[in-house]
């Protein structure tokens, strides 16, 4: 009979994260609460005693909720590029979830104390990750690079380089996609009904 | 939309937002051709970016889902203190987090009552047992039983952390219900009168809110106010820590993350708080629900606290000119500066909130002044207070803030990463709001000076800074705001930028710099100082920068070593400074001497700014003004104790290398310059040059490596192929080059390069190829004709040469290069002089203007006067340079010692040539000449002046020298003499079949060579006779 051992969350979610960048989509619900958790665990743990409004150290969470889940160096990525670009959906893809939750909850009746508001996309309220999420699928089948460029920087927090490798287009055509992307994403989104107000 | 109309659409809106927000409107017109739709939609877009601009999905989602996800009660993953139960609650869920804790709901399972209950955060981790003062506080704050009061049941402690156990509400702050839309003027009174009525109770017990903000007002599913979390800012503090005394109210309310505008005065200023704090943050939060602004909401911390101390806010009415003037009134009374101008107590405040809701509710008019305290007169809203009586203070309590943030920063500083020893730095400009233009663009260059005098701060250049821009699409001299400064930070990989703030104060100024990292945006250390006139902001910028650099993780040490005050490390005068910057503007602008009539008027207005002179002074050199730079150069000198550290011996370096051209001095400043910066590679770079020109090649070649390794470039690869060469390496010289080709960081004067080694190797065809390629490219054709003219002299095909000097000098001249073009000319006439041709170099030397020239065109023309025999001019020409160049190295003690040793042989002393041989051995393996060859000639007078004395032995030996070292000899005609040097001294030796060999060797050499050279004939005379 075949030992097959306890899986390390670090064998799981590599396995889990080739499956899906394989193109197997019930991985990434597998994969999603996984990620999630230690992201919130580590969020929780770093935000403790810290201002409150202290953003300061979000990008370094992801980094290390990745590092912490996925063995990055023993999986086998095409290259770099592939790395960010299954991060980004992946990103994309939690924080929607969990703003989605977060907005259901909003009706229920406790008392909110002072609580920043889940997910403030740009200054005016409404304009929330879910909305996004749908205009940025609207726009997916209008534009799907433009749609992508969004993605990668918004939800993967990757640079206008970093972007233009994975995209394997120049950094000025990151920048004009970015600029109109936005633009259109801003308008699709104003004059909707919000999710949080 | 299909695809075409997509892109069509996409490039419109490209186009348009590349035109100024006034034109784009009518390109858009224009361009969609009545085409209605299509200008709809496109315009639609353009509006959408235009609204989007400033912040949507500004930043990743990341950033501000981060806050959210740590507090967030979720499915997957339950708060480890759920389900728990802390003394006789059970833990039910999380309802929220506020600033000072996450709040649950509980169950108290003794009565059975759900409630809320707030954990504290630590203050003080690791300390013990909670204070007897908190206890104190606690009961009190516990025993507050109003409506409008959110009730504290209890006081508990769990884990060394107070616990508040309280009522649980239902409902929003008003924090959020501002947020939702505008407060109805009855609906806003009626709270304002209810939290008036909780303050006034909880005062009357001698319990001082000191929080009193929107998200501490509640507002019930009833419609209810309540008053949360009374007592806690002083309660979240830990009673025995200093901060409680000295600044308490700044920290535990976060001023310092600037979300809190709702502060008092007094509580700024850290005095003994009364009820009247709470009054004057209750006016603050009547001003926002009747405008729907920030009574007090500065861009910083430093200018919201200015504001709260001396500004008054804009009228409300004029915000909202719906308003009742005696609500504004009452907003401005609550607001007094001067807690003894304000209401006394909240039951004043609250009698004229009724008496004023009153009227409203029964339409009666609605007068200004209608109580006998409306003596406040209107103009004052939006005016200076009275006085400045303020100022002084508030700069006191900067202080204390600047101490906090500094104290607090440097904290978590040492936590986090810090800079490390290869981080670079990207300066952002000051955002100046003074309104003095005479600090932008000085501050950021004051503060450049002030940091590069740490040895751990690396700064990236402004060249580089611009090239990043343009990648951006920005123009090269844009403003480099935070917001650009993080993006060129992170292009350039770099770990920090620094951004600078300065704002006026009444009279005085305030200064910040915040260092972030601009990956994470994580605050590496912020600094804010104070400067008491415009005279003191150079200093005051020099502390900040001081002390920056020690929160960045520079070592104390190292700060207070290299710490020369900004002031006499630049000037002391604002306007020089900015002149100075103006300077280095203009010639990154308009070129180099665009730069000089600015750095002329720094300094005219500080005669002692040494910088802004040894900025001139390379100037003046790049445009041609050699005698104006050297003066500057000197003025420079003289001045540099002002100088950082770093900054003298960089001038000393200038001044000893290129005016009095000391290379000992230079070489040693390059050396300390080294030692002060061992990532720069500047100073090696140098060093490998000097030492070129001293003759110490494997010194020369270990820093060109070593600059090599530290930044590789098309000029340090120069540098290393040079020093190979020099050292006869020639298989490393050849793989340096291929290198550099690899690294695509070739230059052109390799071809050069490779010319010489292929002459060294007797490969022709190499020569031909890269002689062939100088040709008709203008920075190298003259040089590689130089290269031809010395290889054909070197075979004695003098005719030719002549030819190829002639080319080369006229293709300098056409580049304007008249110091080259005379250069090339005078080697032809020491060519000539050399071979026998006396009256040939005689006529040569004709054409070169010689007193004009420098200390190249000068020596070779005394030489080859000197080699011709003619004496006095050769004479002439010594006295001048050895009193024109008297401390410069090359010529006292390599071209003199050369030209007086020949001069001595003319007059058939040996012995003295000899002798004054003697101060040129410590540089003969020198390279001294710029522009042409005149290596080892030390070594070749030396032989001759041997050959003279007859002593073949010796003789022998420096030609033999000469021939041991091809790398430098090259293809000197010295090169070729050398062989029948040996011959001759061979001769005296009385070694016949030696001297038959040598002799054959040069006629091999020489086989070609135009046959009326008189050194020719005399050669084959003597080897005729043997």
């Amino acid at each position: 009979m075949q030992h097959t051992g306890k899986t390390s969350p670090h064998g799981e979610v590599s396995a889990l994260l080739q499956a899906w960048s394989a193109g197997d989509q019930a991985a990434l619900d597998k994969l999603t609460p996984i990620v999630y958790r230690e992201l919130h665990r580590l969020a929780r743990y770093y935000m403790r005693g810290e201002n409150a409004g202290h953003s300061l150290q979000a990008t370094a969470l992801v980094n290390e909720a990745y590092l912490r889940l996925a063995d990055y160096k023993r999986m086998r990525w095409e290259n770099r590029a592939h790395f960010f670009a299954v991060s980004a959906q992946l990103m994309r893809r939690i924080l929607v979830d969990h703003a989605r939750r977060h907005n259901q909850k909003r009706g229920a009746d406790f008392p909110h104390y002072s609580l920043e508001e889940t997910v403030v996309v740009g200054p005016e309220c409404g304009q929330d990750l879910v909305q996004l999420d749908d205009a940025l699928q609207a726009l997916a089948r209008q534009d799907l690079r433009k749609a992508r460029v969004i993605e990668l920087r918004f939800f993967g927090g990757l640079s206008v380089e970093e972007t233009a490798e994975v995209l394997k287009i120049s950094a000025v055509t990151v920048m004009r996609d970015w600029t109109t992307a936005r633009a259109w994403l801003y308008r699709e989104m104003s004059g909707k009904p919000s999710h949080g107000c | 939309m299909d695809a075409e109309r997509w892109k069509l659409v996409d490039d419109l809106l490209q186009s348009a937002l590349r035109l100024p927000a006034e034109r784009q409107q009518e390109f858009l017109q224009s361009a969609c051709q009545g085409d209605a739709a299509l200008f709809d939609e496109v315009r639609s877009l353009l509006t959408s970016h235009h609204k989007a601009a400033a912040s949507f999905l500004e930043k990743p989602a990341i950033n501000v889902a981060a806050q959210s996800l740590a507090f967030s009660q979720t499915q997957e993953i339950a708060d480890p203190l759920v389900g728990q139960v802390i003394s006789h609650y059970r833990v039910l869920g999380t309802l929220g987090s506020g600033g000072m804790g996450i709040v649950y709901e509980a169950e108290d399972l003794r009565l059975g009552r759900h409630v809320a209950i707030k954990l504290l955060q630590e203050s003080e981790p690791g300390k013990s047992k909670l204070s007897l003062r908190f206890e104190t506080e606690a009961r009190a704050i516990s025993s507050l039983n109003h409506p409008n009061i959110c009730t504290v049941y209890e006081v508990e402690e769990y884990e060394n952390k107070p616990v508040i156990v309280m009522e649980l509400l239902e409902g929003e702050t008003l924090e959020k219900r501002m947020k939702a839309g505008n407060i109805p003027l009855i609906q806003l009174l009626q709270w304002t009168i209810e939290v008036a009525d909780g303050l006034e109770a909880a005062h009357a017990m001698g319990i001082i809110h000191r929080d009193i903000k929107p998200a501490n007002i509640f507002i019930t599913k009833r419609g209810l106010a309540k008053v949360l979390d009374f007592g806690l800012a002083k309660l979240s503090l830990n009673s025995e820590s200093a901060m409680v005394t000295q600044d308490a109210p700044l920290t535990s309310l976060g001023v310092i993350a600037g979300t809190t505008p709702y502060l008092s005065p007094e509580q700024i200023r850290s005095d003994e708080l009364d009820g009247r704090t709470d009054v004057f943050s209750l006016g603050a939060v009547i001003y926002e629900m009747a405008t729907g602004k920030r009574a007090f909401a500065e861009k910083n911390t430093a200018l919201t606290i200015n504001a709260v101390l001396n500004k008054y806010p804009v009228s409300a009415a004029d915000i909202n000119p719906e308003l009742p003037p005696e609500l504004e009134r009452i907003i401005t009374k609550a607001l007094e500066k001067d807690r003894a101008d304000r209401y006394q107590n909240a039951l004043e405040m609250k009698a004229d909130l009724q008496r004023l809701k009153h009227a409203v509710e029964s339409g009666l008019p609605i007068a200004a002044g209608m109580t006998a305290w409306g003596q406040r007169s209107r103009s004052k809203v939006a005016g200076q207070p009275r006085g400045f009586r303020y100022w002084i203070l508030s700069i006191a309590v900067l202080v204390i803030v600047a101490g906090v943030v500094f104290g607090v920063f440097h904290h978590r500083a040492l936590q986090l990463s810090k800079l490390s020893a290869n981080d670079t730095i990207v300066l952002a400009d000051f955002d100046n709001s003074t309104g003095d233009s005479v600090f932008d663009g000085s501050l950021k260059q004051g503060l450049s000076i002030a940091l590069s005098q740490s040895p751990f701060l690396n700064i990236v250049s402004n060249r580089k800074v611009r090239d990043t821009l343009k990648l951006m699409t920005q123009p090269p001299n844009a403003t480099v705001t935070s917001e650009l400064a993080q993006e060129v930070c992170q292009r350039t990989g770099s770990k920090a930028y620094v951004a600078g703030t300065i704002a006026a104060l009444g009279s005085s100024f305030v200064i910040g710099l915040r260092a972030e990292n601009c990956l994470n945006g994580e605050i590496l250390a912020q600094e804010l100082v104070t400067a008491k006139t415009k005279e003191d902001v150079i200093p005051a910028l020099g502390t900040a920068a001081s002390r920056l650099r020690s929160a960045l993780g520079e070592s104390i040490s190292s700060v207070q070593k290299l710490d020369v005050p900004l002031r006499e490390a630049t000037t002391s005068s604002l306007d020089a400074l900015k002149e100075y910057t103006l300077g280095g503007q203009a010639e990154n602008e308009k070129g180099p001497s665009a730069g000089i009539e600015h750095y002329q008027r720094a300094v005219a207005l500080d005669p002692l700014f040494a910088r802004a002179y040894s900025s001139l002074s390379g100037k003046y050199f790049d445009a041609g003004e050699s005698a104006l730079a050297a003066k500057a150069a000197a003025k420079a000198y003289e001045l540099r104790s002002h100088g950082t550290d770093l900054e003298q011996v960089q001038i000393s370096s200038s001044y000893h290398a290129f005016t009095t051209g000391d290379l000992e001095k230079a070489a040693a400043d390059y050396e300390r310059w080294a030692e002060m910066r061992p990532r720069s590679p500047s100073p090696h770079s140098s060093l490998a040059y000097v030492y070129t020109q001293l003759g110490q090649n494997e010194k020369a070649l270990s820093e060109a490596l070593e600059a090599l390794r530290l930044a590789p470039s098309g000029e340090q690869f120069i540098n290393v192929v040079s020093a190979y060469i020099a050292l006869g390496r020639l298989k490393e010289a050849k793989a340096t080059v291929a290198d550099a080709r690899a690294q695509k960081l070739d230059m052109p004067i390799n071809h050069d390069n490779l010319y010489l080694i292929a002459f060294l190797e007797r490969d022709h065809a190499t020569m031909e190829r890269e002689a062939a390629w100088g040709l008709g490219k203008p920075e190298l054709e003259a040089i590689l004709l130089y290269s031809e003219a010395c290889t054909s002299s070197y075979f004695g095909e003098l005719k030719e040469s002549r030819e190829s000097l002639k080319r080369a000098s006229a293709s300098a001249a056409a580049e304007d290069l008249k110091e080259a073009a005379a250069s090339y000319r005078a080697d032809g006439a020491v060519h000539e002089a050399l071979y026998g041709n006396s009256a040939e170099a005689e006529r040569a030397l004709r054409s070169v203007p010689i007193a004009t020239s420098g200390q190249d065109v000068q020596a070779a023309a005394a030489m080859a006067y000197a080699f011709a025999g003619d004496r006095s001019r050769a004479q002439a020409l010594t006295d001048n340079l050895a009193k024109q160049y008297s401390e410069n190295t090359l010529v006292q003690f390599n071209y003199l010692p050369v030209i007086r040793a020949q001069i001595a042989l003319i007059s058939k002393n040996p012995t003295q040539a000899i002798k004054l041989l003697k101060d040129a051995q410590r540089y003969e393996l020198g390279q001294p000449a710029q522009v042409i060859s005149l290596n080892m000639y030390p070594v070749f007078v030396r032989g001759e002046a041997y050959l003279a004395s007859q002593d073949g032995a010796s003789a022998r030996a420096e030609f033999q020298k000469i021939l041991d070292n091809p790398g430098m000899s090259l293809n000197e005609p010295i090169a070729a003499l050398a062989h029948l040097g040996l011959a001759r001294a061979a001769v005296l030796q009385g070694e016949k079949d030696r001297a038959q060999a040598f002799y054959q060797d040069f006629l091999q050499l020489w086989k070609d060579a135009d046959p009326d050279i008189p050194i020719l004939k005399q050669a084959k005379a003597e080897y005729a006779s043997l």
